[in-house]
């Protein structure tokens, strides 16, 4: 019984030149109730595309995208998604950023800075309560935008490379930090990425997506103990295996240039 | 310290010309403009102090100023979200801009004769203040504080990054929300640049509406009043008070801005 079914989806829009553009075809994945799944592919796959319409910001040309038996017409707010750039509301400081969507709730300011308290504890940024996002870094802005999306209490958390504007340093300890919540909130996650290292110590499963059309190419269960040791053999050995795959789609679309690491 | 350097320069030319024309009709000396400055209670020519005009002039200014404000800022929050309203008043708008709002005074003046907002409650002989707030010169000031107020407002709106209104909405904003806590708020640095140029505009063109015949008080009126008796130095004097005034009401609404939008500032 999966939780999340994007079946046979198909999405074009219309390019500069007014032609035709296929971002997605065919593109048909499943994902169980509290998966935590990883998407890798070239960059313009589709893979925010595809975010976009799980989160129903956009609707699919054809197909249908099913969250939890119902299928996703207009915007789904069972989901939340956290982009790559980072989009706190500048004007907002840490805990009303938290907030806004238990305010959207209506839920009285006393109760709802009692739970935000909870998720920026979570996110490790106690005692920055009342700090404005452009006094954080990029690493606490990512934190900050995580912990506003968990308090909307989501049934399915996307994130689109939140961590890909970080240092590498503070990408794993955010990756360590998210994984943490990932296990104590019981979240459905589908996380979007570039980076093959990040997708293999995050995800139980890896979709690896074709670009032009942008489809599943390729698809890897990671069956790795947890916490996963970046330099053990079977890490190793799954991160060649993707990359190989990467590399095969990029030289069948003979477009070079671009690496994985 | 260095800001005082062309003021004191500007001050000793105009003190040497003085000396040398001799002539307090023509160009007076700066101790006289300076001892009109240090009494602003005292009567001029009959027609009140300065005090008292600054007051008339800048009570039509924050009258005509807020109606202004409060038309331009709504309206352009509508204009800048809102196809149907950008393509019902953007023609109109655009022909309205560059029409200068001074053009529009003899208009108002014809229009609205000098009838006051006394009038309006049917008091037409009275003292207080409302008797001196010309419709006409209401007009104007509103008009010449729409425009800035207005554009800034739109260009506010239509500057909201797309990010911040697709997270409110997938946050569980409805489009009421959307309004009060994401576009009002991320547009909010926009509309009070336009206050501050609005209020600038409005100031300027109160002078020059008090200048004309059929006006009877405020700072515009008795620089050209003192010109016709040839009092050179309240005229000059009247001149300094109308820069001074105008920079103090600017950095009122600077100061309110900069408050209400660090945010802005820090994000460059």
């Amino acid at each position: 019984m999966s939780f999340l079914r994007v079946s046979n989806v198909k999405k074009t829009y219309l390019g500069e030149r007014k032609e035709k553009v296929i971002a997605l075809s065919k593109m048909s994945f499943d994902c169980r109730d509290g998966e935590f799944l990883c998407i890798v592919g070239p960059t313009g796959c589709g893979k925010t595309t595809l975010l976009r319409l799980i989160a129903g910001l956009e609707q699919p040309t054809s197909g249908n995208i099913m969250l939890a038996d119902t299928t996703i017409q207009g915007l789904n707010r069972e989901t939340t998604l956290v982009f790559q750039q980072y989009s706190l509301f500048p004007w907002l400081n840490v805990i009303d950023n938290v907030c806004f969507s238990l305010e959207m709730k209506k839920i009285p300011k006393k109760s709802r800075y009692k739970k935000a308290k909870k998720f920026i504890e979570l996110v490790g940024l106690t005692g920055f309560e009342k700090s404005f996002p452009y006094e954080l870094s990029g690493g606490m802005q990512q934190r900050v935008a995580i912990a506003r999306a968990l308090a909307h209490n989501p049934k399915l958390l996307l994130l689109d490379e939140p961590f890909g504007a970080l240092d590498e340093r503070t990408r794993h300890r955010l990756q360590a930090e998210l994984l943490a919540v990932w296990q104590k909130e019981k979240k459905t996650v589908v996380f979007v990425t570039h980076n093959i290292d990040e997708a293999i110590f995050m995800a139980n499963r890896i979709l690896i997506m074709r670009d032009r059309p942008g489809c599943i190419d390729d698809e890897i269960k990671v069956d790795l103990a947890r916490p996963r040791d970046r330099r053990s053999q079977g890490f190793l050995k799954m991160h060649i295996k993707i990359r190989e795959i990467l590399e095969k789609i990029l030289t069948a679309n003979n477009q070079g240039g671009e690496t994985y690491h | 310290m260095l800001g005082l350097v062309i003021p004191i320069i500007i001050i000793a030319v105009w003190e040497f010309f003085a000396i040398q024309a001799n002539n307090p009709a023509l160009l007076p000396r700066v101790g006289d403009v300076i001892s009109r400055l240090v009494h602003p209670f005292t009567d001029l020519l009959d027609t009140g102090s300065f005090v008292r005009h600054i007051i008339v002039s800048a009570s039509r200014v924050v009258l005509g100023f807020i109606l202004a404000a409060v038309i331009g800022i709504p309206l352009g929050l509508l204009v800048g979200r809102y196809l149907l309203f950008h393509r019902l008043f953007s023609p109109v708008i655009e022909l309205l801009r560059p029409l200068c709002p001074i053009a529009w005074i003899p208009f108002a003046m014809a229009i609205f004769k000098t009838y006051t907002i006394a009038d309006i409650f049917g008091a037409h002989y009275t003292t207080n203040i409302f008797g001196h707030i010309q419709l006409g010169m209401l007009f104007v000031i509103f008009y010449g504080g729409f425009f800035p107020i207005f554009l800034n407002t739109v260009h506010g709106v239509k500057s909201v990054k797309h990010l911040y209104i697709e997270s409110a909405l997938l946050l569980g904003a409805d489009q009421n929300r959307l309004f009060r806590k994401v576009i009002f708020p991320s547009s909010l640095p926009s509309i009070l640049t336009g206050l501050r140029v609005g209020l600038g505009i409005s100031w300027m063109v109160i002078i020059a509406a008090e200048m004309l015949p059929g006006s009877d008080a405020g700072i515009g009126y008795l620089i050209m009043f003192s010109y016709e008796l040839a009092e050179m130095d309240i005229l000059i004097a009247s001149m300094i008070l109308i820069g001074a005034v105008g920079a103090l009401l600017s950095y009122g609404v600077k100061v309110i801005a900069d408050r209400t939008s660090v945010w802005q500032a820090k994000e460059r």
